[in-house]
């Protein structure tokens, strides 16, 4: 699916300049918004038992009743899952762009910053561990033992980070690279111990996990999620021109008057706080927050102030529309939704990258 | 136990939590005689149902489900532990029966919402276990009659099969090392509590593995130390002869007298380690191929 | 209306890099740092912009300079890096843009235009920035530092700045011209200019005043024609200079002073 078939947009040639790109990002935000609509709707009428959102709602507004397992899965399988994936594929889309934005690397991801491997650790602990927790916060927490261990453990790990590579209130992006490298291997070293001590079910509940899903999708997830996720999506606007003068570096930024130390406390936390989240309720779904800003920047420029809006619209689109393919594919079982991702975006994004060796030499 | 006054199944359940989890969900468990659209969530569940003769009434399986083969014609709601929840419900049911540890608790959730009953059967791996496995089973369908039945019968073979196999092996049980995978040269073994542990006990070996409880990676030097005569794994297609030959090409394995006896098992997966209607004749035929690989390397 | 520097010491790695600088700069006129490799010149226009840590004094009209918050610091006083760096393909306008200060841009849209006009960039606004050469690369920040202090004096009659490290460095002779003469234009119109500078004849061209820094010192400050003397450069690089002396021999050289106006061919 390329998006210049569905926007009646060239890419930028390479060579003379894309010229003012200002008006084509407006095109691009409207044209994603519409798309986010279409793909929701798609979504609602889509799934294995064949239920009808269309049929349901008239049906509501006759005033008949609807049967048990039709309300279920209207109203607790899909619409929930359907706000999970825009929530999540908004989050982690505009989270990788300001991540990028702030190390001016293309390729950073909110990994950067610890959550992932953070994230992953307390997932793993939770399922390995989980039968130790104290009896009474187990009931408390029942089934969301996990999710709440993920977006502990990610948000643990990113304050770590951060209190590491920040000396006299001046935060070292390159300290908190490379300590990141350093904490990912540690969690990695110590997600290795329990792996080892896992019995057989957990081990397959930890594939699964790090597959990603949207399948345990409930409201009580959608509602946990929806303030550290709606944080960044609030707050990127005002960060977009603080992260357009930081590609010209932290002085020069600093020189056009952007606090830049506070830039970097808010892009972080509220990276940690929407990428948590966003693990903590879906798994490990990777590639949205590299290729999604990647595809509008080569459409539309690193302006970030149509970047974030427009990479959290497509973000929400892409998760959306990949959780339609992962539940309907080998209905009624589904497809961990990581793998559509990668199985589909993986070769899309090698074409764009081959496609735009030009620009990307830049 | 479905008739049992309210008060009686309080004491029940009372005794079940002291008892145990197993004894409890047994104590439990719901009669559903008129369910007719039923899920059936792991492989020994289904080959239960089946051996009860009500694959009739079963309309989607798990992925794990794959005997009899008639069963594969079934609709699959994808693997035990990781149900979609509307791929269930899309199957209308009106019971679901699933083996210990399905889910996710989503899942389940979504499922108790939609007001579709669900009845977890609890997993072991002895011949008590099978025998609980199968009530469950029947009391939740409403055929209690055919499983007392079926429990007479697969514990007279069991027993039958398991003192023949004693009989053949007799105080020198033969050590055998149950190979999960060998992915990558790193030999996946069973420890203690484990299927492959309870299968081989049963078939009258000894598991050579008893360090630690579970499916863990084994290190070169105590698989050199279990020594075992014979080595299990799970049936795969392919070319068999090769898979041996690189099997004990493991620098690890060479030591072993399996390795020198060229002494390999395979059977298939759920036949082996499922621990339902068709766990004798797994004992039997592992009893066989046990006798036959001592006797080979004599 | 002055930026004061009084006592600036500048340390890195335990090595002294400034030791007691002072240094004054006017509006209304173009202020030259001149000096030998490692003398310390780049340093004190980093120690200037708030760029290092440092000790001492920096006043602008009197006000602490670390005082002023950054947004009104912005208002006042532009930067130009020796080197800029820019990650992502943003287009030369889009660079420029990033100049505009917040709030005002409704009313500026045509300002970044005019700015590459003035750097002789016309034209270059919808290219790739990193697709430009060096020297356009240099002009492009020039252009986008203008725009963000673009009338030299503000409203209320206050001087702007710029800051400029080593702006002709890798500008071919015309383009040092052009944009020196922009630089003294900016200073003629009321507003402050400190540059550092490598070329001695470009800095007696249009400075007013220079700082010969040695050493982490400043040697001496005042108009070229005071500052620089055959002894004090001699001691200063650390070779034999002579000022208005021809070449022996008859040598070709050429003299921006000779130069006519940017734009003129003179043919």
């Amino acid at each position: 699916m390329s998006l210049s078939v569905i926007l009646p947009l060239p890419l930028p040639a390479a060579r003379t300049g894309p010229g003012d790109r200002e008006v084509r990002a407006r095109v691009v935000m409207i044209t994603l918004a519409a798309l986010l609509a279409l793909t929701a709707v798609a979504s609602l009428s889509t799934g294995a038992s064949g239920a009808s959102f269309g049929a349901a709602l008239s049906a509501l507004a006759r005033g008949d009743a609807l049967d048990a397992t039709e309300r279920v899965i209207l109203f607790d399988i899909r619409l929930p899952r359907l706000a999970l994936g825009m929530l999540v594929g908004a989050g982690l889309a505009v989270s990788g762009a300001v991540m990028q934005g702030l190390f001016r690397n293309p390729l950073a991801d909110p990994g950067l910053v610890g959550v992932g491997a953070g994230a992953g650790l307390g997932a793993i602990a939770a399922i390995v561990l989980g039968g130790l927790l104290p009896a009474g916060l187990a009931v408390y927490l029942g089934h969301y033992v996990v999710p709440v261990a993920a977006f502990l453990g990610g948000w643990a790990t990113t304050l770590l980070l951060y209190r590491v590579s920040t000396r006299g209130g001046r935060t070292s992006v390159a300290v908190m690279l490379l300590a990141g490298i350093a904490m990912g291997a540690l969690a990695g070293a110590v997600s290795g111990m329990l792996v080892y001590i896992a019995d057989d079910s957990q081990l397959r509940d930890l594939t699964f996990w790090g597959l990603g899903s949207l399948a345990g999708a409930t409201w009580t997830k959608v509602l946990a999620a929806t303030p550290l996720i709606g944080a960044a999506l609030v707050l990127a606007p005002a960060m977009a021109r603080g992260l357009n003068r930081l590609a010209l570096g932290e002085a020069s930024a600093a020189h056009l008057g952007v606090p830049v130390q506070r830039l970097k406390n808010t892009a972080i936390l509220t990276v940690a706080g929407a990428t948590g989240a966003a693990v903590a309720v879906s798994g490990g779904i990777g590639f949205v927050g590299i290729v999604v800003p990647h595809l509008l920047r080569l459409l539309t420029g690193p302006d970030h102030r149509y970047l974030l809006p427009n990479a959290a619209l497509l973000g929400a689109s892409l998760l959306v529309a990949a959780d339609m393919v992962s539940r309907s594919i080998i209905a009624p079982a589904e497809l961990p939704i990581g793998i559509v991702t990668a199985t589909l975006g993986g070769p899309f994004f090698l074409w764009i990258l081959l496609r735009n060796r030009g620009v990307l030499d830049l | 136990m479905p008739l049992a006054s309210p008060l009686a199944r309080i004491h029940l359940a009372l005794a079940g939590a002291l008892l145990g989890i197993a004894f409890a969900a047994a104590a439990h468990a719901q009669s559903y005689p008129e369910a007719r659209r039923i899920v059936s969530v792991g492989g020994s569940v289904t080959e239960i149902i089946a051996a009860l003769g009500a694959l009739d009434r079963v309309v989607a399986r798990d992925t794990t489900s794959s005997y009899p083969p008639r069963v594969e014609e079934l609709p699959d709601v994808g693997y035990m532990r990781a149900l979609s929840p509307e791929g269930v419900l899309s199957t209308r049911p009106d019971l679901v029966i699933a083996e210990e540890g399905s889910g996710p608790p989503e899942t389940l959730e979504v499922l108790r919402a939609a007001s579709v009953p669900f009845v977890e059967v609890p997993e072991g791996f002895d011949t008590e276990a099978v025998a609980d496995k199968v009530r469950i089973v029947a009391a939740t369908l409403g055929l209690d009659e055919a499983g007392e039945a079926l429990v007479r019968d697969i514990d007279d073979r069991l027993t039958a099969a398991r003192d023949s196999a004693r009989a053949a092996t007799g105080d020198t049980p033969p050590r055998v090392l149950f190979i999960l995978s060998i992915q990558g040269g790193r030999i996946l073994a069973a420890g203690r509590d484990t299927a492959a542990a309870g299968i081989i006990d049963l078939a009258g070996g000894q598991n050579a593995v008893t360090a630690f409880a579970g499916y863990k990676p084994l290190t070169d030097e105590a698989l050199a130390a279990a020594a075992p005569q014979v080595i299990l794994m799970m049936d795969r297609s392919g070319d068999h002869a090769a898979d041996d030959d690189a099997l004990f090409a493991h620098p690890a394995l060479t030591t072993t007298p399996a390795a020198r006896t060229g002494s390999v098992v395979r059977m298939d997966g759920l036949l082996l380690l499922g621990f339902g209607p068709r766990t004798p004749d797994a004992v039997e035929r592992l009893s066989e191929a046990l006798a036959q690989t001592v006797a080979d390397a004599e | 209306m002055t930026l004061i520097a009084r006592d600036l010491t500048v340390e890195a790695g335990g090595r002294p890099i400034l030791r007691g600088l002072d240094f004054t700069a006017r509006s209304g006129a173009l202020t030259a740092i001149v000096g030998p490799n490692g003398s310390g010149k780049s340093t004190t226009l980093k120690a200037l912009t708030g760029d290092v840590a440092h000790r001492g004094r920096i006043t602008l009209d009197g006000r602490e300079l670390a005082a002023i918050p950054p947004t009104e610091l912005a208002a006042r006083r532009a930067v130009l890096p020796q080197a800029a760096s820019l990650s992502f393909p943003f287009t030369v306008l889009e660079v420029v843009r990033l100049g505009l200060i917040d709030g005002l841009e409704a009313a500026q849209r045509h300002l970044p235009h005019d700015a590459l006009a003035r750097v002789g960039l016309a034209g270059f606004e919808g290219r790739y920035y990193q697709h430009l050469s060096g020297g356009e690369q240099q002009r492009v920040h020039l252009a986008r530092v203008l725009v963000q202090v673009w009338t030299p004096v503000t409203p209320e009659g206050r001087a702007r700045w710029l800051f400029l490290d080593e702006p002709v460095a890798s500008l071919d002779i015309g383009h040092q011209i052009e944009v020196m003469t922009l630089a003294r234009d900016y200073a003629d119109a009321g507003g402050g200019v400190v540059a550092v500078m490598h070329d001695l004849n470009l800095t007696a061209m249009f400075a007013d005043s220079v700082a010969l820094i040695t050493d982490g010192r400043c040697d001496a400050q005042g108009p070229p024609a005071r500052v620089l003397t055959d002894d004090r450069l001699s001691r200063a690089y650390g070779c034999r200079l002579r000022l208005n002396t021809p070449p022996a021999g008859g040598a070709v050289y050429l003299l921006p002073q000779a130069a006519g106006g940017p734009g003129e061919a003179g043919l």
